[in-house]
């Protein structure tokens, strides 16, 4: 135990000053909100559409040019051949709508929404996931499991995942919901007692990403994009959606 | 690493892309009969924030009698949409890279090598060590995680919480590099999209060396800990003549023909790995030069009959298969991945045999298998 005591001792406080005191520490290079300029041309929209991984990420009608944050990889490739468009270091990307996800060119400076359903609110200090993987890569699951960690610490605000549908407040979904996990998804989610939510998290979730999209149980309450979403994304959706946090941080 | 081979027609062709390895789930079998037989069903949705497969423990009272794992749950058709989404390199590739999201690196390399390799184009020296750089930090990342969870299962938490942490680093250093933890969008035919500043490489030196202190600390307390090592020691045995019939591969096969087979020298086999990663690393790193990229030629050039390129990459959990089938102009007709999972559940499966279903979590996590991966 002694020894224990002392590799602690050494190793120090880690959990990270996010979001208590401080924003992420985000790698350099770290692909946030897209941003497009309003005056993006019809030739530069093609250019940047023509290297897009995702079919409709990148939109262009009569609402002018869109790029859609629930199909989007983040891959970056777009704003490689295009500088009308950029992806900012903006990591609060958790909304509470599907249209919310959809960036418009020429769009003013983000605010992220507020939470105002009441039985929302009331899981300030208590949020009970059940995850269910429903034909993901694993990278979401992994990246959810991480916010466990000491690391970020999420229970210090009463956020755990839990092992029964039973105990959840809401169902946190990760992938496309692969055929053979549409049964095993709706059994779960109708498990959870009311009221509950459904989070989807990463872009599979939340529009099938590269695959095809299978039926979600319900509407989610809260979408998380990404491929998969930063911990840092996560866990300020997260406190969000509970309306635990509000400010900027 | 890419091999060719080449058919003359394509009913051949189609016969050696159906003798890759594909996992089959067990023929059913009878109930165990008499008073202490009881069977046991777990998931497919299981209790952590883990991937969906079913299992059915069939048990003699206490024992483990059978193991059957289920899989298929996961399936999406990757490799089918591969096939579909030729002309979008960027697609594919990103298919590769979501077949399981922890060796995204290590598909993306393959994926990457089969172009090369039937565009006929040399990728520079630099960039390929850059790629290595990144599948030993994906090692790494991952066999730490794992060695911390099998520390939580077995509830020595010091490693657990140490190990937890320390893994992000390793994904935060692979952030550094490319802007992705998991390293997705990183490695494309060519070359890399990354871009290693002399900046970059010192932070990654310093980064590693503070880094990999804390991890010595944290694996160190965990081995030489008497309840651990005893809780794993003869715990999952898959014996070394077992190992190769069955055909496993990676870390499995080396604890089983290196060491004794059990949960500890799975352990130990990613201990060492992880020491050998590092050096490998930090060698690269002294090498490393900013990455240039080889151009890739707009459509992949004709060939003669039907030719199917297999890419293996040594990933984290074993060796990693890609094989392409091309005709003759060039159109890929068949993809398949065949992940080093594939060839391991069953190795599982025998590992459990004789225990209790209580030693089913540190027997699993010391296997650690992608369901992705394998239902793909």
């Amino acid at each position: 135990m002694f020894k224990a005591l002392l590799a602690r001792l050494k190793q120090g406080y880690k959990t990270g000053s996010f979001p208590t005191q401080s924003g992420p520490n985000l790698p350099p290079d770290f692909r946030g909100r897209p941003e497009i300029a309003a005056d993006i041309s019809e030739k530069e929209f093609s250019a940047a559409a023509a290297v897009c991984p995702i079919k409709d990420a990148l939109m262009r009608d009569a609402q002018g040019v869109r790029l859609d944050m629930g199909r989007c990889l983040f891959c970056g490739r777009c704003a490689e051949v295009c500088r009308k468009i950029r992806f900012t270091k903006e990591y609060r990307l958790g909304v509470f709508t599907r249209e919310a996800l959809v960036v418009k060119a020429g769009e003013g400076p983000y605010t992220p929404p507020q939470q105002t359903n009441p039985d929302a609110l009331a899981l300030r200090n208590t949020l009970q996931l059940r995850e269910v993987s429903a034909g993901g890569c694993a990278g979401c699951e992994l990246d959810a499991n991480v916010l466990g960690t000491l690391a970020w610490d999420m229970g210090r605000f009463g956020i755990r995942f839990v092992a029964s549908p039973r105990h959840a407040d809401a169902i946190y979904l990760t992938g496309p919901i692969s055929a053979n996990m549409q049964l095993a998804l709706d059994k779960t989610y109708a498990a959870a007692p009311e009221p509950k939510f459904l989070i989807a998290a990463g872009a599979c979730a939340i529009s099938g990403g590269l695959y095809a999209h299978g039926r979600l149980p319900a509407p989610p309450a809260l979408y998380i994009p990404g491929c998969p979403p930063h911990p840092a994304t996560t866990l300020e959706a997260l406190l969000r959606f509970t309306g635990r946090l509000t400010g900027q941080l | 690493m890419t091999e060719v081979t080449s058919f003359a027609d394509l009913a051949d062709a189609n016969a050696f892309m159906d003798s890759l390895f594909v996992y089959r789930d067990p023929p059913a079998v009878a109930p165990l009969k008499g008073a202490a037989a009881h069977e046991v069903a777990v998931g497919p949705v299981h209790a952590g924030v883990i991937e969906p497969g079913h299992f059915r423990f069939q048990c003699m009272g206490e024992d483990v009698y059978n193991l059957q794992i289920f899989l298929g749950y996961q399936h999406r058709g990757v490799e089918e949409a591969i096939v579909a989404a030729q002309g979008n390199a960027a697609r594919q590739i990103a298919l590769a890279e979501t077949c399981a999201g922890d060796t995204s690196i290590a598909a993306a390399t393959c994926f990457a090598e089969i172009q090369e390799a039937f565009a006929n184009v040399a990728i520079p020296e630099d960039a390929r060590r850059l790629r290595t750089l990144l599948l030993e930090l994906e090692r790494i990342a991952n066999h730490v995680g794992d060695l911390g969870a099998l520390a939580g299962d077995v509830a020595f938490l010091p490693t657990a919480s140490f190990c937890g942490r320390i893994r992000g680093e390793y994904l935060n250093m692979t952030a550094l590099l490319c802007g992705n933890r998991f390293g997705r969008n990183a490695v494309v035919p060519g070359g890399l999209r990354v871009e290693l500043t002399e900046e970059k490489r010192l932070k990654l030196v310093d980064w590693i060396a503070t880094v990999k202190k804390d991890l010595d600390a944290a694996l160190k307390l965990m081995f030489e800990e008497p309840s651990v090592c005893e809780r794993f020691d003869g715990t999952g045995v898959v014996p070394k003549a077992v190992a190769e019939e069955l055909g496993l591969v990676g870390v499995a096969r080396r604890a089983s023909v290196e060491l004794h087979g059990d949960v500890l020298s799975r352990a130990m086999v990613r201990r060492t790995e992880i020491e050998e990663a590092h050096r490998k690393v930090l060698d690269l790193l002294r090498k490393c030069t900013a990455s240039t990229r080889s151009p890739m030629p707009a459509q992949l050039p004709a060939h003669n009959g039907f030719a199917a390129l297999t890419a293996k990459v040594n990933a984290w959990r074993g060796e990693l298969l890609h094989v392409a089938l091309f005709d003759a102009t060039g159109q890929l007709l068949r993809y398949r991945i065949v992940d080093p999972s594939a060839h391991n559940w069953q190795g599982l499966a025998w590992a459990l045999r004789g225990e209790q279903i209580s030693n089913f979590p540190i027997c699993n996590k010391s296997f650690n298998l992608s369901y992705c991966g394998t239902d793909r």
